[in-house]
């Protein structure tokens, strides 16, 4: 038997309509650099809350050194010596960097903070481990790099010797990741224990000694990186079968509908610009797919194309209109449909009923308004109609506050919505995310039913076997940039996910032969 | 130049309410809680104080004495009343504001209420000499003896001291930098460890004991140790809320916030000894109004870049991390 | 309570259909922030006097029955102001500045009163109508402050209350023919500007509550029935998904707390305007720098109401009734304002009502119920029952 400083044993951690962790184990040896590989929603960050007392599994347990231990909170993950990086930092923006590294754990005299005796510690700490921050600079003053040096420490500073790592470089340039890479191999070689997780190859075969892997919340396995190579990892994240396929006919390409040009977005994050000058076309009869790992720029990118935010560069003309600087109203006139990211904050109103959610982007329109007065008997003549026809299924019907709807009919009344409004591109933002495999299966087909009907769509996705079976073309999105463009009947999906995690890049072609 | 101190030494009896009133609202606010309460805690908090002169008026106490007895009752009263606000908004996660505005207007009622039945009066009346002439020694100092140490209340000088004390707290204890965390990041805080929940009642229950004190000593510097349920504290509360603002959420500048408002009231209420601003001729109500214009005009301008605790008038679910 | 109105099938009464619905446990919420003020109620009465303290609780639960014209005269104003707190909350702004357009609207309608030669039988609407734009002045600069500036309303709304009521009090007092100094209040408004009386004797009850709840009927048509308050629901609902959908927010803030502005104008005005029992009299306005407590009022009243128009016409007459019952609790050696900490318990406990309400029910249900039953108002998203 080997000597593992920590086990998880069986963790399953469910949460409603979802199993995120099924029978996991995991199994952590001192000393190394542990890679927690796996796709968006395959589990491996419910897996490190629970590891961190976030979350509290409903069966399994947890061995320290040997011993079952119980961890309630993040406190008692602290006793036990595991700290955590989360992907999204926990710090005080107006505080300094030495503030928020010793919050929790002030050394202090009658209560009064030794901040001098603190500095030493963290200024002895960051030279060592070469972690150069400035201590006295506020948190919202320095890079996101520096910032993530500052949770580190945090950690050092308590003298963790578990260092959990979620996804530490998404949000770095190459050189700093780079330098990570390095700090961690250095903790690991001191004796600390790192698990990191990533779904980008190339770092765990630069870093790390093993690689668990999962799979849609469960565990596929652990494997010796030097055993291995990215081709093999990448075939255990996505998994060989695949699932379901599109039914499709040849594409018919038509005008192009929507020319972007050269957008750039500034990110709300970090300093730097969350899209940078992006440029691609979308025809009429073409599903096109951005794809990429989540966090680099999607989500910047549609903001911008809907009209939610501002862009600081370029142009957006939808079917030879110039909307770089129309209203969002404007854009939904001009043709444009969104399937927005978030179906909770932005695609409906809660606390409406389904009829009034399904008018939501139309009841000002003639046809369901006179003089400033809502037609309601129009209104629910036309809910019925797009409930019948796109299987909206509800407790009461039209009247049915959409709170009380399931996720999957939900999403159903706001693609219904946006499909049967006067449309000329649908841009779909990740339509089928937290869905069951029959509410999946249904939205692709309304896609790909849009496209046969002569529309641009736009597909946004983070899911691999949706980028792969339902595009018509891909674009992979990475740090803001496009950086690949792909077929998807002459790629494959392990040439996809090395696109996708940075390891491969392409210049996109002028796609100026449309005529 | 007798304008002048006579400005300064009546505006200091007005700028130490509110800036102990603000000060209270800065820790219940950058612990993460909005604090409108405010106003009806300083009226609870004059109540109970003058309620406690009243009562040992006629004891032959020295009166600096009694304020300072007075000072620790109105405290007390004040951090009471608090917890019903942070009971509501700490536990129960309700809406802040409502609650508030409903302490609010419970106090005026509560103390008209009391005061009918027991002193068949609006409020109450004390008949303590709480002015002070000249302070020995301190009074003798040229000009700024005159300015801070004749015809003065002894709350200037606690107010200041207290001043002292808050930014000490604030700014050098592990309970300061807790408190600040919770009202900016309260996931942050909760990652390592800090209870928010207990950090929160903390900040709600020192508004409560500044609260209290402040409408205590507003009471003695600006009614002669008076208070009537009917005009309450006149807004003080509330203003003590855009002092804050004002102040953008640190000591040391709520303190330039309150003596730029007390500034501007005193000179309202002083129309008539100032030639010039006399000679005008303006409705004296137009004065009456400047704190309140001055707060609007300050608010419009400095909202844009103004930057309030970023987690406040947020309700704190652990559950939702 | 409306969801229920319009569900298709209409099944006679559905009791567990009922009480699953939005307006059910707003109304359960109401009903127990209610019975918490009046028991706080009875206890500082049994604390002040324990032995009449059974006969002034029941003047302030029945007292208000045998007057029920006065009831509705001085519910008329908390009516407008409950409307007015209660149209902005539905658009997610908090509108404590009632009290300010309460008295701008007041005094423009006093304005036209005294000022003004019109005709009996126009003078009263004219001046009724300066009293709503008034009001909506005193709305709108919050409002721009808020949609121009993002000032926070309540700070904003707050602060115009006193800047309005030292305006009114300035204008009033330098204007001689308002204003008698001798008397330190208003003087007697002409009879034509008087709002017809209904006629019910020994009470003071005038059309002003027929206009009152005929306003409450139009709000409710427009929330319920107009693009306008769909836009202005949904962006109380949720802010982003009325972005997304292309509404335009600012445009709407402004014009909400004009129209709430107005409302509590209108407020003032019934209020000044109405006809005095005592012939040749009429209502006074005092100006003695204290800021309008129906203002306030109109916050519990519409959170009683839920911010519903017509939950709003009940809640405006209930807090008016127990003011009446306040008023003769004096009878027997009650002081009126007891009423007022009713009040305030009242809204304080309205704040987490529906909290207590699920708890409440939650606890009910895991000690007497079945295992699996859903909540009314449960938060978490619920499968529907395919």
């Amino acid at each position: 038997m080997e000597n593992y400083i920590v086990e998880m044993l069986n963790i399953t951690k469910e949460f409603p309509g979802i199993i995120a962790n099924d029978n996991i184990t995991l199994n952590l040896k001192k000393g190394e650099v542990h890679a927690l590989l796996g796709e968006n929603g395959a589990g491996k960050s419910t897996l490190m809350s629970v590891l961190f007392g976030l979350y509290q599994a409903e069966k399994g347990e947890i061995r320290k050194n040997g011993e079952v231990v119980k961890i309630n909170n993040p406190n008692d993950a602290n006793t036990l010596g595991i700290g955590m990086v989360h992907q999204h930092f926990k710090l005080v923006e107006i505080f300094t960097a030495l503030e928020n590294i010793i919050l929790g754990v002030e050394p202090n005299k009658m209560g009064f903070i030794q901040k001098s005796e603190a500095r030493e510690k963290v200024v002895e700490l960051s030279e060592k481990y070469g972690l150069s921050i400035n201590p006295d600079a506020l948190i919202e003053d320095i890079s996101v790099g520096m910032q993530q040096r500052v949770e580190i420490l945090k950690m050092l500073y308590r003298e963790n010797e578990i260092l959990i790592f979620d996804e530490p470089t998404a949000v770095l340039t190459p050189q700093e990741i780079k330098e990570l890479l390095k700090i961690m191999r250095g903790f690991a070689e001191e004796g600390k224990s790192i698990l990191f997780i990533t779904h980008k190859l190339n770092e765990i075969m630069d870093v790390a000694d093993r690689c668990t892997v999962l799979r849609k919340g469960k565990y596929i396995g652990t494997v010796n990186v030097k055993d291995t190579n990215k081709e093999e990892l990448s075939k255990m994240m996505v998994g060989r079968d695949i699932s379901f396929s599109v039914d499709k006919k040849p594409m018919k390409e038509g005008e192009v509908v929507l020319s972007v040009r050269n957008v750039t977005v500034p990110s709300k994050l970090h300093k730097n610009n969350a899209v940078k000058n992006v440029s691609f076309d979308v025809k009429a009869g073409e599903i096109v797919c951005l794809a990429g790992i989540d966090g680099n720029g999607q989500t910047e990118f549609v903001s911008a194309l809907t009209g939610l935010e501002k862009m600081s560069e370029g142009s957006i003309v939808l079917c030879g209109k110039d909307i770089t600087k129309s209203s969002i109203r404007e854009r939904s006139v001009a043709g444009m449909s969104h399937i927005p990211e978030d179906r909770h904050k932005h695609g409906l109103v809660l606390e409406y009923s389904l009829e009034e959610n399904l008018v939501l982007q139309r009841y000002w329109e003639p046809a369901f308004q006179n003089k400033g007065f809502i037609k309601f008997d129009e209104v629910r003549k036309y809910a019925e109609g797009l409930i019948k026809r796109f299987d909206v299924r509800s407790g009461q019907g039209p009247v049915t506050v959409v709170r009380s709807m399931s996720g999957g009919n939900q999403q159903k009344a706001i693609i219904a919505r946006e499909i049967d409004k006067k449309h000329e591109i649908l841009v779909a933002v990740q339509p089928t995310r937290g869905l069951d495999v029959g509410a999946i299966e249904y939205i692709h087909k309304q896609l790909v039913e849009r496209r046969d009907a002569g529309k641009g769509v736009l597909l946004v996705s983070l899911e691999l076997d949706e980028v792969m079976n339902v595009s018509d073309r891909i674009l992979v999105m990475y740090e803001g940039e496009i950086v690949g463009e792909l077929d998807p009947k002459t790629t494959t999906v392990q040439e996809l996910g090395l696109y996708m995690s940075g390891a491969k890049r392409n210049t996109v072609k002028e796609t100026n032969h449309a005529g | 130049m007798d304008t002048v101190f006579y400005l300064i030494q009546n505006m200091l009896p007005v700028a130490v309410p509110l800036l102990l009133v603000a000060l209270g609202g800065m820790f219940s606010e950058r612990s993460g809680v909005i604090n409108i309460a405010l106003e009806g805690i300083m009226l609870f908090g004059a109540f109970f104080g003058a309620l406690f002169v009243y009562s040992i008026q006629s004891s032959g106490i020295n009166p600096q004495v009694i304020l300072l007895l007075g000072m620790v009752v109105a405290a007390v009263a004040g951090f009471v009343y608090s917890l019903l606000l942070s009971f509501a908004s700490v536990t129960m996660k309700a809406d802040q504001t409502i609650t508030g505005t409903s302490l609010n207007m419970m106090i005026p009622a509560a103390v008209l209420l009391f005061s009918k039945m027991f002193f068949n009066s609006d409020g109450i009346t004390t008949n303590v000499g709480f002015f002070i002439r000249k302070i020995p020694v301190l009074g003798d100092i040229p000009v700024l003896g005159q300015l801070f140490f004749q015809k003065t209340y002894l709350t200037v000088i606690i107010g200041f001291i207290l001043l002292i004390i808050t930014v000490i707290i604030f700014y050098k204890t592990k309970f300061g930098l807790r408190l600040r965390a919770c009202g900016e990041h309260p996931q942050a805080a909760d990652s390592v460890g800090i209870n928010v929940y207990f950090m929160r009642y903390a900040g709600v229950s020192l508004s409560g004991i500044l609260g209290g004190i402040g409408g205590f000593f507003y009471s003695v510097g600006i009614l002669d140790g008076n208070i009537s349920g009917h005009t309450g504290v006149a807004g003080f509360g509330f203003l003590a809320l855009a002092v804050m603002i004002f102040g953008q959420w640190k000591p040391m500048k709520i303190l330039f916030a309150a003596l730029f408002f007390a500034f501007l009231r005193t000179l309202a209420y002083s129309i008539a000894l100032i030639p010039f601003l006399n000679d005008l001729g303006i409705n004296q109500t137009y004065y009456k109004m400047l704190p309140y214009v001055a707060t609007m005009v300050v608010l419009a301008f400095t909202s844009k870049k103004s930057r309030a605790p970023k987690a406040e008038g947020i309700p704190y679910d652990k559950a939702k991390r | 309570m409306q969801d229920n109105n319009k569900s298709p099938q209409k099944k006679g009464f559905d009791l567990k259909a009922i009480t699953k619905t939005k307006g059910f446990s707003a109304f359960t919420a109401a009903l127990l922030a209610i019975v918490l003020g009046l028991i706080f109620g009875f206890i500082v009465m049994i604390f002040a006097n324990p032995d009449r303290a059974m006969a002034g609780f029941r003047y302030v639960i029945f007292g208000g029955l045998g007057r029920f014209g006065d009831v509705l005269y001085f519910a008329t104003p908390i009516m407008m102001t409950g409307l007015a707190v209660g149209f902005a909350f539905k658009m997610g702004l908090f509108n404590i500045g009632a009290s300010g357009q309460y008295t701008m609207g007041m005094f423009f309608a006093m304005y036209v009163g005294f000022m003004w030669d019109l005709p009996t039988g126009l003078h009263w609407v004219v001046a009724i109508f300066a009293g709503m734009i008034g009001g909506m002045l005193w709305g709108f600069i919050p409002g721009i402050f808020k949609a121009a500036l993002n000032v926070n309303e309540v700070i904003t709304s707050i602060m115009f209350n006193y800047i309005g009521m030292y305006f009114v009090d300035m204008w009033v007092q330098s204007n001689a023919t308002m204003y008698i100094a001798s008397k330190s209040c208003t003087n007697y408004l002409p009879s034509s500007v008087q709002i017809p009386s209904l006629g019910i004797a020994g009470s003071n009850v005038n059309f002003g509550i027929i206009f009152a709840i005929i306003t409450a009927i139009i709000l409710f048509i427009v929330l319920q029935k107009t693009t306008f308050g769909y836009e202005l629901k949904a962006t109380g609902y949720n802010k982003y998904a009325s972005d997304y959908a292309g509404m335009k927010g600012k445009r709407n803030i402004v014009v909400t707390m004009m129209i709430a502005g107005g409302l509590a104008g209108l407020g003032g005005a019934f209020a000044i305007l109405a006809p005095s029992a005592i012939a040749g009299s009429s209502m006074t306005y005092e100006p003695i720098n204290i800021i309008a407590a129906n203002g306030f009022n109109g916050i519990a009243v519409a959170l009683l109401g839920s911010s519903n128009p017509l939950g709003i016409i009940f809640s405006a007459t209930f807090i008016s009734h127990i003011q009446r019952g306040g008023t003769l609790a004096n009878l027997v050696g009650f002081k009126p304002e007891i009423i007022d900490v009713v009040i305030a318990v009242i809204i304080y406990f309205s704040a987490f009502a529906m909290i207590m309400n699920s708890t409440l029910a939650k606890f009910i249900k895991t000690r007497f119920g079945k295992k699996g039953t859903v909540l009314p108002n449960a938060n978490s998203e619920t499968k529907e029952a395919k």
